[in-house]
């Protein structure tokens, strides 16, 4: 049992049960009936996802999936705080669905070579409904970025808040350089976070989206470091002078408090009922 | 927005059939929103949308009604022909019979 390989596979887990649950509080809600049913399966896919990923943490440390899943405290979970925020409108949905979306692939490609094999497999069929999600998402923005003036005012608005909280995606894992050095991260998130960086510049510039997001986007990709040499987590100006962009700390644990209502949400049954089963 | 016709089949050898209409702007949202209201349990592994603008039909569907009566046309038709015909076969053989 490698305590780097669950720290990353938690933080992945965690990343997709998350969003999964933001993106099902849209089922009901969603502009038409059609994307309700589309969306709502993404939500569902996500879900699975972070299911499996559990079961395969409980096979190294004798865990129930579910008792991974609901039941911890709010500071043991590992996702990126972009995950937690809020649903807001549409636009911000689309916005943050189009970004995770392009993060993860990114990532997963890479993990297909992870040296933990039964990991792997996973990844691969995970790899299968996540090339939907992500040309869901492609074509949601293809038309939001070109159609009327107010989806495409509201989706660059919604992309100035969401794209340098993406990059807390990209934030080095718990036990990141062990996990590289064992094999289990065949990249390491600073990389990912550069090529991510690069590829969703690209996109969108074809989609003909302002510049300013994009410069945005390379600034907050660099992360600021305290003298701690901590990772800073807050969006308030540091004491350099810095401005520090928000979205960092999740993989460490530290949530806003946007996540409290979420984890009360999300958990509550399993703290109600000890054993429940569904 | 379009309504979309959405057809899908199971396997090469079965024919695509109708399984409902999506509402979406244009040909690729249409599959995307197809796929998962109608092919998310494996329902299928073939799909097809046909915007409803492309499907034409008889502006006066009376002409599709039968007007007289067609019985004549299905083999059902022609099952008691069998018996009289033996029963004629019966009777040639039995003349020709008489005859020689």
């Amino acid at each position: 049992m490698s305590a780097s390989l669950i720290s990353m596979v938690t933080a992945l887990a965690d990343d997709e049960l998350v969003l999964g649950h933001r993106h099902s509080e849209w089922t009901g809600f969603t502009p038409y009936i059609e994307e309700d049913v589309a969306f709502s399966s993404i939500a569902q896919d996500e879900i699975g996802h972070a299911a499996a990923l559990y079961a395969l943490i409980g096979q190294m440390t004798g865990d129930e999936p579910d008792k991974l899943g609901l039941g911890r405290e709010k500071s043991e979970y590992r996702h990126a705080v972009i995950c937690e925020r809020p649903n807001q409108d549409w636009a911000y949905t689309l916005a943050r669905h189009w970004l995770y979306d392009t993060a993860d692939s990114l990532r997963l490609e890479t993990l297909e070579a992870t040296a933990h094999k039964e990991l792997a497999g996973l990844i691969t069929k995970m790899r299968r409904e996540e090339r939907y999600h992500l040309l869901h998402a492609d074509a949601w923005m293809k038309r939001v970025a070109g159609g009327p003036v107010e989806g495409r005012t509201r989706l660059i608005d919604a992309l100035h808040d969401a794209f340098s909280e993406a990059m807390g995606l990209f934030e080095p894992i718990e036990l990141e350089e062990d996990a590289v050095k064992e094999g289990w991260l065949p990249v390491p998130s600073g990389e990912l976070r550069i090529r991510f960086a690069h590829k969703a510049g690209e996109a969108l510039d074809s989609l003909g989206l302002p510049t300013e997001i994009r410069s945005r986007l390379d600034q907050s990709a660099e992360f600021v470091a305290s003298s701690s040499g901590d990772l800073i987590a807050d969006g308030e100006t540091h004491e350099d002078g810095v401005s520090i962009p928000s979205g960092l700390g999740g993989r460490s644990g530290e949530h806003s408090s946007d996540f409290d209502a979420l984890w009360d949400d999300l958990t509550h049954t399993f703290r109600e009922v000890p054993g429940a089963t569904w | 927005m379009d309504t979309w016709e959405v057809f899908r089949r199971y396997g090469h050898k079965s024919a695509f059939e109708h399984c409902g209409t999506v509402t979406a702007a244009d040909s690729e949202m249409a599959l995307l929103m197809a796929k998962e209201c109608f092919l998310r349990r494996r329902e299928g592994e073939h799909l097809w949308v046909v915007n409803r603008t492309d499907i034409h039909s008889f502006q006066d569907e009376t002409l599709l009604e039968v007007a007289a009566d067609k019985s004549y046309r299905f083999p059902e038709a022609y099952r008691d022909v069998v018996v009289l015909r033996e029963r004629a076969r019966e009777r040639a053989e039995q003349l020709a019979g008489e005859a020689g």
